[in-house]
């Protein structure tokens, strides 16, 4: 019984995310739509992103020993400093994150 | 020949290395996903296809506990369909570049499409050509190896190990998701969908609103699209 129910949370799963890659799929998308979906990658990683750093324990926290809001803003400025580096602004984030997090 | 099939091997593990942040991410969750299931008494096998076949984090952890406690078929598969919704979003904004590729690819790609996947979906030439493909089959394939590795130490070791998800190790998808937002910021309508997602997100998040991360960005990409049409008029 467990299998079967695993089995069909597969079919939900995959069927989300593959129903619109199939091209028979009788679905144009406009250019006004296309627009719209060009602001889906920064929307959808900021909207994931944000809860992370200023949600804790259901909460709400800006205070200034949250480490998350440290190593973001480090991350943040090191992205614009080594004009986007992915490996400066990840490694400069986790590290001011880090020590933020060890310290207090 | 020889060539060829090096670049493409160089593609794919540039794709696993850009996804090894992610992949040590969510550890904490996979080794929580592992445990959760066994100590809810499902056995071993069940636990693992989980992460082999479902492949979705808040989907498990959210349904492990459902079956768990008993809870109608109807309602496990509708929760996991409402977790699930947001995939809707990446297969619109991936369709027309992946739509028109062959079966294997789409059913491949399909598969791996997960929140992390189409965090590294950003590039504009993302998906065009064959380099491209083999790179998110890459970050794709790896990402699924690291879900299931962490599943597996879960489920044998799970209880004898510490709570990881309390060691930040989540930081690590706040920085990469910054990194890979940062350079895509040039325009207003671009920080103004920003700012959007970021406080609507929030606010959603604390009123555990089970869609928010979905309604959240669609609502930043409609203020994003609002601002670029009003200014493109100007």
């Amino acid at each position: 019984m467990n299998i079967l129910t695993i089995f069909l949370l597969a079919c939900v799963t995959f069927g989300t995310r593959y129903l619109f890659l199939e091209g028979r799929l009788p679905l144009r998308l406009g250019s006004n739509v296309k627009q719209l979906l060009s602001y889906s990658g920064p929307s959808v990683l900021v909207a994931m992103c944000t809860p992370i750093i200023f949600v804790h324990d259901h909460r709400l926290d800006t205070s200034l020993d949250n480490p998350y809001l440290w190593g973001a803003a480090v991350a943040i400025l090191a992205g614009y400093k080594t004009a986007f580096n992915i490996y400066w602004c990840v490694g400069a984030g986790i590290l001011a994150f880090v020590v933020v997090n060890y310290q207090g | 020949m020889q060539r060829a099939q090096k670049a493409l091997l160089k593609a794919v593990t540039k794709g696993a290395s850009d996804m090894l942040p992610l992949s040590f991410a969510v550890l904490p969750w996979g080794i929580l996903f592992g445990s959760l299931a066994v100590q809810r008494g499902f056995d071993w096998l069940e636990a693992q296809l989980f992460s082999g076949i479902v492949f979705g984090g808040a989907v498990q952890i959210v349904t492990v506990e459902l079956m768990a406690n008993n809870a109608s078929l109807f309602t496990v598969l509708f929760s996991a369909f409402v977790i699930s919704s947001r995939h809707f979003l990446y297969g619109l904004a991936l369709r027309e570049r992946l739509s028109i590729k062959p079966l294997r690819w789409r059913l491949g790609l399909g598969f791996l499409l997960t929140d992390e996947l189409f965090a590294l979906s950003g590039d504009r030439r993302a998906y065009r050509n064959r380099f491209r493909l083999y790179y998110a089959l890459g970050a794709g394939v790896s990402f699924y190896l690291a879900w299931n590795l962490w599943t597996f130490i879960g489920i044998f070791a799970g209880t004898s190990l510490p709570n990881l998800t309390e060691l930040g190790l989540d930081f690590a998808i706040a920085a990469t998701f910054i990194a890979l937002v940062l350079p895509g910021i040039k325009t207003l309508a671009s920080f103004a969908a920003a700012v959007v997602a970021g406080v609507t997100s929030v606010t959603f998040t604390l009123w555990e609103f089970d869609l928010s991360l979905v309604c959240a960005a669609i609502l930043a990409m409609c203020v994003g699209f609002s601002i670029q049409k009003i200014r493109g008029q100007a």
